[in-house]
């Protein structure tokens, strides 16, 4: 009936009255309004048989919640798209996906890492020899991966999926083997981007504050370092011995902070006076990186404490006095280096938001917490992760543990890894609208979990039943472009599966939908292997 | 291995062959493979993917959808343990697990070492009343106890031989007849000896050449009775006689008929005498019942009833055209077609105030108004015998009895909506129906009832059957539609509606078994008969399925607005045994748990829906103070969680998110915040479900939970106060135990020793809970605690 495409209805949404074609989805009406709902199973041009829920509005005069993106428009509806029922409702649909949705949204070694940074795609670069790129991703959180290779204690390592089985990954000394045998130095260290006029100061030259100025510097700032001691490196200077740290490994670190532009303005210590007269005022924003304080907070920087009675705010690193900002032990006493350099990273990141240079914290931040965690393996699962690693044990370094690893070990090392992460971090819908409608994956946590399966035949794609949502786009894609095998339904009710007809394998299903199949999938159950990065 | 590959590929082959290479008939194809090889081989699927247009990724999708479907071989027999509502209160799970011993299955087995036996579970077979039920193959045994399921598959395999040896029984042709014997042959009927008593009486018959004609009826409706036999004789007053037993058969026979002949009548005479001085005319282990006597548990049981779908129940053969006509049969749809417009059809619903007895009550007229308002030419009318709910066989006993009634029905509903083809769903699990419903429509277009213009009308209809695959989601309308057209059955959006867009995209009208039943009743005796009965918005009768801890269950029918109480007391002669009525179950797996105190509610839509359940198809089980509200609640989201189809999130994970919080607190390991959380999830999910099925999954805990809370709580505490949930009970013998060894002989786990003439004792680590013990003992010593 060619006369439905042309005829217009009149509906309500959000109390806004609007004229839209007849046969459209409310989603697709609200969309025309500018109001965007969130949907994880909807694909134009697709069958949109409501599965997710997650779209869910309210039909004001009926009362009922019905699911948007399959509701078509009709004379007089008046549809609600946001108020407290339908967040909660929304929220729920969220969670109860979440409790059935099997995987780590980050590996719980990046986890465990203060510094938050991405080893198993640092470990990957490395198995594939690549370690100037992986030296790219450890400094994307790590200022001074050298250092931390030699002095870390590694909590990683305790966190390790491969622990259990047999022995954590290695993976301190690959980080220092990323550096070690990294031919090129990272452009963090070697393109100093154009200078943007602004002028830090940083008290302290400890990890905390060389990070800081790490990352201060890369992002165009001035940065000025000052230190009482004569060299630089704070308690890693002074109080490592030199059979753990060798001097001239510190050496390189703080010269790659130099290079980048760093000036250091070493043997000064600063008196109360010497910073209100020199500091203070002259510089967009301080960071204090002191160490361990015997002095008064006011009486040495005139900062007074907010109504906790705490000097600092250890979320946001500031002070009673703005543009002051502060980390490190000074904060609280740090066992791990890693801890003082992670907030070192962090104090950079907030002085840049305070500085105007950003406007909103970058998604990354955000990220720092895995919405979906799955804890221990369950022992039939340790076949199915060892699927991409390989079986051997732990290297340990052929000569004395200061040397590290040769280039071939690191390589051969970091192929143990078992890639515990979400390949699709960046475009998982259920990670993304998780965080946006602060879903509990533990709200509904089910009674006991089923056993997670990897299907890594596939050239390019991995197939992980346990994180699908049975929105069934895949099953359709490989319906309407004829494959012949194709990805099917098995199974009814909570059992369901997407799986393979006639037990055959994933790489027959997808002889020519991969590409389709990964990019409409809304989780990271079906992906490329290689993980979805950011530009580096 | 190749031979039977080819054998298999040879017989895909002819399937194929009969029913069509198209996409659609996918269901067929795969229902006709299981029939021929007992599961479905996969070179038999890889076959139909080669020879039709179906897709590996459907027949793989449709296959593992449908629970008739096996993927794995079976043994020559299949086990169907009923886990039905009345079943399970009755203790079915303690049946079930007993098989499964004798069988000795481990955990993930379903058939024993020889192949003989596969076992299974099924939502209801529809003899509620014999509950606890099992079918083997075609053979049904009522009221199994835990202790003799060897002998039942032992007496199984017996009578399985004896039936090859023996002679297949011949009808009875007679002229100048004596009388008329009527004897019950509805599933419950067979079920409980009712072939048997046939197979006694047309013996007997041609023994003593008694000439009598014998009529098949369908269900009589009184469950609780059977075998249930009547003798009409010219002169007499009707006589029914119940619960026979097939030794007494003759004994009934002589009372009422001489037998012809002068030899035979010696030889009764001589073989019945020593018999006759004894028992005085009338044996005593049956009750006879004469249909004038007033005081009868059976008057009872029949008077509040008000019979319209069931019209003539009892008195007429289900596939006997010309006495469905004697009784005015066919005279509604000659009525429509000559007389009346459609409007007029339509109308006439209206004014009466039917309303869909599947479930949810919408108004009929409304619903018929909708598809004839529809421009296409072409539409369907669909009778949804898809019954499914643990509980009910309304439209089972209603397909069997009545196939003409609801054939008219559906015709009279093709004319008023301008429809051409009608479709008979139908599941799986009745096969009686299916065939009653085959062989009528065959006698229909014999007759010209159905097929091009219909009593020279200018209306032609075409009817099919549609055998439904196993799916209790297919119940719901836009689901069935998904089944017709041989996809997975799950239900989709509405708008739009069938009406607008159904079966293939046209105007499809779907009606629920009893509605239309109830329409030739309607435009026979006019809307106003009909909206007389009932209450303000709840019009007409409505059948129910009493079952459970009442004294006298069976199918009835009886006027809207009557009370639960009057159901239970009058009608079922209240609780069984000395025990208190407590609750009533209504409206299965969407309904609810209502108390006794409320229990003077009406039948009535909106009341029910009030009260927090609905009227359902019309599953009614009592429940009596030993009955758990926990496990009732668990029971019946175990059942629907496990139907679900799996597409929406609420009701896949949701529902099963909440029978694990309800496994919790009925182990005992609950805790308060368990509670809110159940009843938090209920309620998103009745909101956030697509369909009926989820949408109305939580009522029976929501129910209980308003109800009974104080049990929930008291499971929290750890206590079970029905003494039904196992976790929280414990097996004691008390001091009253004689040491007569029996309970020590039957257990099957030993955990009861041995000590003849002194007080066994239990030992707890060793105890299954399997309940043997309590039932067995002579002197009720075993108690619960």
């Amino acid at each position: 009936m060619p006369s439905s495409f042309n005829n217009m209805v009149k509906l309500t949404i959000d109390h806004i009255h609007v004229e839209v074609k007849e046969g459209i989805s409310v989603m697709e009406a609200a969309a025309i309004l500018g109001i965007s709902i969130p949907s994880m199973c909807f694909r134009p041009g697709f069958s949109n048989h409501p599965s997710c829920m997650v779209c869910l509005v309210k039909d004001l005069d009926r009362g009922n919640l019905i699911p948007s993106c399959a509701m078509p428009v009709a004379e007089g509806l008046n549809i609600l798209t946001s108020s407290d029922e339908i967040k909660e409702a929304r929220r729920e649909a969220l969670e109860l996906l979440l409790s059935d949705h099997l995987g780590d949204c980050e590996a719980p070694c990046r986890l465990s890492c203060p510094a938050f940074m991405d080893i198993p795609l640092m470990n990957r670069l490395i198995a594939s020899g690549n370690f100037e790129k992986a030296l790219r991703v450890v400094r994307e959180e790590i200022a001074i991966p050298l250092i931390l290779g030699y002095i870390c204690p590694a909590p990683c390592e305790k966190a390790c999926k491969r622990k259990p089985i047999d022995q954590a990954v290695s993976i301190c000394l690959l980080k220092r083997s990323a550096a070690q045998y990294a031919v090129k130095e990272t452009p963090a260290v070697t393109d100093i981007p154009v200078r943007n006029g602004k002028k830090t100061a940083i008290i302290g030259t400890g990890p905390a504050g060389l990070s800081a100025a790490f990352y201060l510097l890369r992002s165009g700032n001035e940065c000025v370092l000052y230190d009482q001691h004569e060299k630089a490196g704070g308690a890693m200077q002074y109080q490592i011995p030199l059979d753990q740290l060798p001097t001239n490994i510190l050496e390189t670190e703080i010269g790659n902070i130099r290079k980048m532009g760093a000036e250091f303005r070493l043997g000064i210590r600063i008196t109360s006076e010497l910073f209100q007269q020199t500091i203070l005022g002259k510089y967009d924003a301080i960071v204090l990186a002191t160490g361990n304080m015997t002095e008064n907070l006011t009486d040495l920087f005139g900062i007074q404490p907010d109504e906790h009675g705490a000097f600092i705010n250890k979320k946001s690193f500031t002070t009673s006095i703005p543009g002051v900002f502060a980390c490190g032990n000074i904060i609280r006493e740090q066992k791990m280096a890693v801890h003082s350099a992670a907030q070192g990273k962090m104090a950079a990141r907030e002085i840049e938001l305070y500085l105007g240079l950003h406007k909103q914290k970058s998604v990354r931040d955000i990220h720092h917490k895995s919405i979906s965690a799955i804890g221990h393996l369950l022992e039939p699962e340790w076949a199915e992760y060892l699927k991409e690693s390989i079986p051997d044990h732990r290297i340990d370094p052929s000569e004395e543990n200061l040397s590290g690893f040769s280039r071939q070990e690191a390589i051969h090392e970091a192929k143990r890894c078992m890639h515990c992460d979400c390949r699709k971090p960046l475009s998982c819908k259920l990670r993304l609208y998780s965080e946006e409608y602060d879903a509990n994956r533990k709200r509904f946590a089910g009674a006991e979990r089923k056993p997670i399966t990897k299907e890594v035949q596939h050239e390019v794609v991995v197939y992980e039943t346990e994180k699908c949502i049975r929105c069934g786009l895949c099953v359709e894609i490989t319906q309407k472009h004829g494959e012949s095998i194709g990805l099917t339904f098995a199974g009814r009710g909570f059992d369901v599966r997407i799986s393979v007809p006639f037990n055959e394998t994933i790489s027959l299903a997808l002889t020519k939908t991969a590409a389709e199949c990964v990019e409409a999938c809304p989780t990271g159950a079906l992906a490329f292997k290689e993980k979805e990065e950011r530009n580096l | 291995m190749d031979k039977k590959n080819h054998n298999i590929k040879e017989k895909t082959d002819q399937i194929v062959a009969h029913h069509g290479a198209s996409v659609d008939v996918v269901i067929p194809i795969l229902q006709d493979i299981q029939q021929e090889f007992n599961y479905l081989p996969s070179p038999a699927l890889i076959r139909v993917c080669e020879t039709t247009d179906i897709t590996p990724s459907l027949i793989s999708g449709i296959s593992t959808f449908y629970t008739q479907f096996r993927h794995k071989p079976a043994g020559s027999h299949r086990i169907r343990v009923c886990t039905g509502t009345a079943c399970h209160v009755k203790g079915a799970l303690f049946v079930y697990e007993a098989f499964r011993r004798e069988l000795k299955l481990n955990d993930d087995e379903d058939t024993d070492a020889s192949w003989i036996f596969t076992i299974e579970q099924v939502a209801c077979l529809g003899c509620c009343t014999l509950a606890p039920v099992v079918r083997i193959d075609e053979m049904t045994f009522g009221h199994v106890e835990p202790e003799h399921v060897g002998d039942i598959l032992r007496e199984f395999l017996r009578k399985k031989k004896d039936n090859h040896d023996s002679h297949t029984s011949t009808g009875i042709l007679s002229t100048d007849t004596q009388g008329e014997i009527r004897i019950g042959l509805g599933s419950c009927c067979v079920a409980s000896g009712s072939s048997e008593v046939k197979m006694q009486l047309e013996k007997t018959l041609a023994q003593t050449r008694i000439k009598v004609d014998v009529q098949q009826v369908g269900c009589v409706g009184i469950c609780n009775q059977v075998p249930i036999m009547e003798i009409i004789k010219p002169g007499e007053n009707p006589a029914f006689y119940a619960r026979i037993k097939p030794e007494e058969v003759r004994e009934i026979l002589l009372s009422h008929f001489k037998p012809t002949g002068y030899v035979n009548r010696v030889k009764t005479g001589f073989y019945s005498l020593f018999e006759n001085l004894l028992a005085d005319g009338a044996p005593k282990s049956f009750r006879k019942y004469l249909e004038e006597q007033r005081d009868t548990p059976l008057s009872r049981f029949l008077g509040p009833q008000l019979n319209i779908a069931t019209e003539n129940r009892g008195v007429t053969n289900p596939t006997d055209i010309e006495g469905y006509k004697r009784a005015g049969g066919f005279e509604s749809l000659r009525k429509c077609l000559k007389s009346m417009s459609p409007q007029q059809v339509i109308d006439e619903i209206n004014e009466s105030g039917l309303r869909g007895r599947g479930g949810a009550g919408f108004p009929s007229g409304r619903k018929w108004q909708m598809v004839k308002n529809q421009q296409n030419r072409e539409k369907f009318v669909i009778c949804n015998g898809d019954e499914g709910d643990p509980g009910a066989f309304m439209d089972r006993m209603l397909l069997e009895s009545y196939p003409f009634r609801i054939i008219e029905g559906m015709l009279i509903a093709g004319y008023a909506t301008g429809a051409s083809h009608g479709i008979f769903y139908i599941r799986a699990e009745y096969p009686l129906a299916v065939a009653r419903i085959d062989e009528a429509l065959k006698i229909c277009k014999e007759q010209g009832i159905t097929g091009a213009s219909i009593f020279g009308s200018g209306f032609s209809f075409e009817i099919r059957i549609f055998g439904g695959a196993g799916a209790f989601v297919c119940g719901e309308e836009t689901a069935l539609i998904a089944s017709v057209e041989g996809k997975r059955g799950l239900p989709r959006m509405r708008p739009p509606y069938p009406a607008e867009k159904g079966l293939w995209e046209k105007p499809t009208l779907i009606n629920n078994t009893e509605t239309l039943s109830l329409v030739p009743w309607i435009i026979h005796h006019g809307a106003q008969a009909f909206s007389k009965i009932g209450t303000a918005g709840s019009k007409g009768t409505k059948v129910f399925a009493l079952a459970g801890k009442v004294k006298r269950g069976g199918l009835i029918e009886v006027p809207m607005g009557i009370t639960i109480r009057q159901i239970v007391e009058e009608i079922g002669g209240g609780i069984a045994g000395d025990l208190k009525f407590k609750a009533v179950q209504i409206g299965g797996p969407s309904g609810g748990c209502l108390p006794a105190s409320v229990a003077d509610m009406p039948i009535d839509f909106e009341a029910l829906r009030e009260a927090g359940t609905m009227m359902g198809s019309g599953g009614l089980i009592v429940l009596d103070e030993t009955d758990c509200m926990v496990d009732m609640a668990h029971y019946f989201l175990s059942f629907t969680q496990n139907q679900s189809c799996g597409r929406c999130t609420f009701c896949r994970i949701g529902t099963r998110r909440m029978l694990e919080l309800l496994e919790k607190i009925r182990s005992g390991q609950g805790k308060n915040e368990d509670l809110l959380n159940l009843e938090k999830l209920a309620h998103s999910t009745s909101k956030g479900s697509l369909c009926g099925l989820g949408k109305t999954a939580p009522n029976p805990v929501l129910t209980t939970l308003h109800y009974f809370r104080e049990e929930y709580e008291a499971h929290i505490n750890g206590h079970c106060p029905a003494g039904k949930c196992l976790p929280l009970i414990h097996y004691i013998i008390l001091d009253e135990c004689i040491g007569c060894t029996k309970c020590a002989q039957r257990c099957p786990s030993d955990a009861i020793g041995f000590s003849p003439y002194e007080k066994h004792t239990i030992d707890p680590e060793k105890c299954i809970k399997c309940d043997i013990c309590r039932q067995i003992c002579p002197v009720d010593a075993i108690i619960i605690q």
